[in-house]
């Protein structure tokens, strides 16, 4: 199994100088299985070139599973940009949070309304599948087993477990941390104070989520914030390398990979944040890995010591 | 008056290194007066760039106020408005003009970018800064302090956009983005009489002339439309706006070059960048 970023960046796309290293698209990451079965996580704006490069392998119309973690729109906007949406004969079938499948169908089709879009989803001449998921109900698609697991975030969000091929990562993004604020359906404008109810609810979570990374190979997860950013951001639902590297290290987890970067960090930042939790994670046992857009990363370990299968799909993109 | 080009792109923000001398962000438009008053033309990424320059001002302390007209609502020109920092701030005073773009109101619309789905701010209510949501019906004159506007609906594609004659310290600019004439080399008399004579036009050329054909009625022009609303309208100088988000920084070279080759007037592709004297 390999897993590859196409996009790597929270919130909303960074064109420009200072992003060319790390990549500027929003979260999307497509895995692999080592049979060729595909799932892609996420539909940001990195969606876009990963259509564009399926159309070109593809021999005609095929299947694609997309998992969301939630609907924000730096997670949903790249998929009226992908490319096999174009194609008759294809099947999308995205698998999502939300109350009802129906529902989805809406929230998901609302983005191609009239006003945002020009071509709305029921016109496009790809099949749509909406499928509702709920955390701690395991499925299969293809050779991947797939576990979504409650987050923290604004109005819900689920990461996902998928084991295949003997082996195992989890997209943990979008999440707060466990401690500070509990995530409900309405708007923060700033930490509120928790019940006892709000500080269970969060220790169950954050239990669950640990136990269902146990033992994961490699962890892709939110570390939006440096720490002094989410100190004066606790409620914008994001965590810290810090954060991560705590749930990694109780879950036994082999590698962490830090995803869904700020989109004020520029590549030097970048670079310092990457070099830091890198020397954090060695202390720590847990290998560290900053994702960069055009990064394909081995899941497993092939013999002994650190996983150095970092290929770069664009050589123009990437830490040095 | 001073026009600086926060985004250029068009559908789609592009990053990356091909980008980066004609710049990757989604449509936004600045205009300063020679006085220092301000309007701000769509809210593409580029807004957010804009939004760290302003922050830095009156808008920090709360005491910034802006006008900012959309053309229309497709995301590539509102994508920036849930990061167009200077509405966090309180007493900041900002007022949103556009038509409205469906039979759902403008104002509905931009409630539903800001949907809980899909966004955390979850409603324009949340928006700390005083926010105004303004509807005009195209054709009608708008006066801002320093700017007097002039619209016009022009179409694209399924729907339409709002097209713009802002005149300023003496000078006018035409922004024609977003726009598909049903015959390009014919366009439509709203459009010529919303350029005529202007200073600057800036024009939809999101199409080479040679892939227009593939794209035709997606509701963009081809990079020689802009050329024949410039000469029929005598305007001096045209700057083509909106690039593909498939045209890296050499292609859109390519583009001015053979731009250039049809017209006696000045073609430059409008880039991120600079303050520039209209």
């Amino acid at each position: 199994m390999q897993i590859t970023f196409w996009g790597v960046r929270g919130s909303y796309p960074v064109p420009g100088a200072a992003t060319v290293r790390y990549g500027g698209q929003t979260s999307c990451v497509e895995a692999r299985s080592t049979r060729g079965d595909c799932v892609i996580v996420d539909a940001g704006t990195g969606m876009r070139a990963l259509g564009n490069k399926l159309v070109r392998e593809a021999r005609g119309p095929q299947n694609y599973d997309v998992l969301l973690s939630h609907v924000h729109w730096d997670h949903i906007q790249g998929l009226p940009f992908f490319s096999p949406a174009y194609v008759p004969g294809t099947r999308i079938a995205v698998h999502a949070l939300l109350t009802a499948a129906d529902e989805l169908q809406q929230v998901i089709g609302g983005i191609t309304r009239h006003e945002f879009f020009p071509m709305p989803l029921e016109a496009v001449p790809a099949q749509f599948d909406f499928h509702q998921v709920e955390p701690g109900v395991a499925f299969d698609l293809g050779a991947f087993h797939i576990t979504p697991i409650a987050l923290n975030h604004p109005f819900g969000s689920v990461g996902y477990r998928l084991d295949a091929d003997g082996t195992s990562w989890a997209y943990v993004s979008d999440t707060a941390p466990f401690d500070k604020v509990l995530h409900k359906q309405h708007f923060l404008s700033g930490p509120e104070p928790l019940t006892d109810a709000d500080r269970a609810a969060l220790a169950a979570m954050r239990e669950e989520l640990v136990a269902r990374l146990a033992g994961v190979d490699t962890v892709v997860y939110d570390t939006h914030f440096v720490p002094e950013e989410y100190e004066r951001f606790p409620h914008y639902g994001h965590s810290t390398p810090d954060q991560a590297l705590e749930i990694c290290v109780e879950a036994k987890v082999r590698r962490l990979v830090l995803y869904h970067h700020a989109p004020s960090h520029s590549d030097e930042q970048m670079d310092q944040i990457a070099a830091k939790y890198r020397a954090a994670g060695l202390d720590a046992g847990v290998e560290v890995v900053t994702s960069c857009e055009g990064m394909t990363l081995a899941i497993g370990r092939n013999g002994q010591g650190p996983t150095v299968e970092v290929e770069r799909t664009n050589p123009g993109i990437g830490p040095p | 008056m001073k026009i600086r080009f926060w985004g250029v792109r068009g559908s789609f923000a592009m990053p990356g290194r091909e980008f980066l001398r004609y710049g990757g962000n989604t449509t936004s438009v600045e205009l300063v007066t020679n006085a220092g008053e301000r309007l701000l033309i769509d809210l593409g990424t580029g807004a957010t760039e804009l939004a760290k320059q302003l922050m830095g001002g009156a808008f920090g302390k709360g005491q910034g106020s802006l006008p900012i007209l959309l053309s229309h609502t497709h995301l590539d020109h509102i994508q920036g408005l849930p990061f167009f920092t200077p509405f966090f701030i309180k007493g900041n005073s900002i007022r949103i003009l556009g038509a409205n773009p469906t039979q759902l109101s403008l104002e509905a619309t931009l409630q539903n970018q800001l949907a809980p789905h899909y966004s955390p701010l979850n409603g324009l209510e949340n928006l700390a800064a005083g926010v105004t949501i303004e509807t005009f019906d195209p054709g009608a004159a708008i006066a801002f302090p320093g700017f007097t506007v002039r619209t016009v609906a022009v179409p694209h594609g399924s729907m339409w956009t709002t097209a713009f004659r802002i005149t300023a310290d003496g000078k006018t600019v035409a922004y024609l983005s977003d726009v598909e004439y049903p015959d390009v080399d014919n366009p439509l008399a709203e459009a010529l009489a919303l350029a005529r004579g202007a200073d600057l036009l800036i024009h939809d050329a999101m199409h080479a002339d040679d892939d227009y054909e593939l794209r035709r009625g997606w509701g963009h022009s081809p990079a020689r439309a802009g050329v024949v609303v410039a000469e029929r309208a005598g305007a001096k100088k045209l700057a083509l706006f909106h690039h593909s988000p498939d045209a890296t920084d050499d292609m859109i070279d390519q583009v001015v070059k053979a731009t250039s080759e049809r017209t006696k007037i000045p073609v430059f592709a409008a880039a991120e960048g600079s303050y520039l004297d209209v």
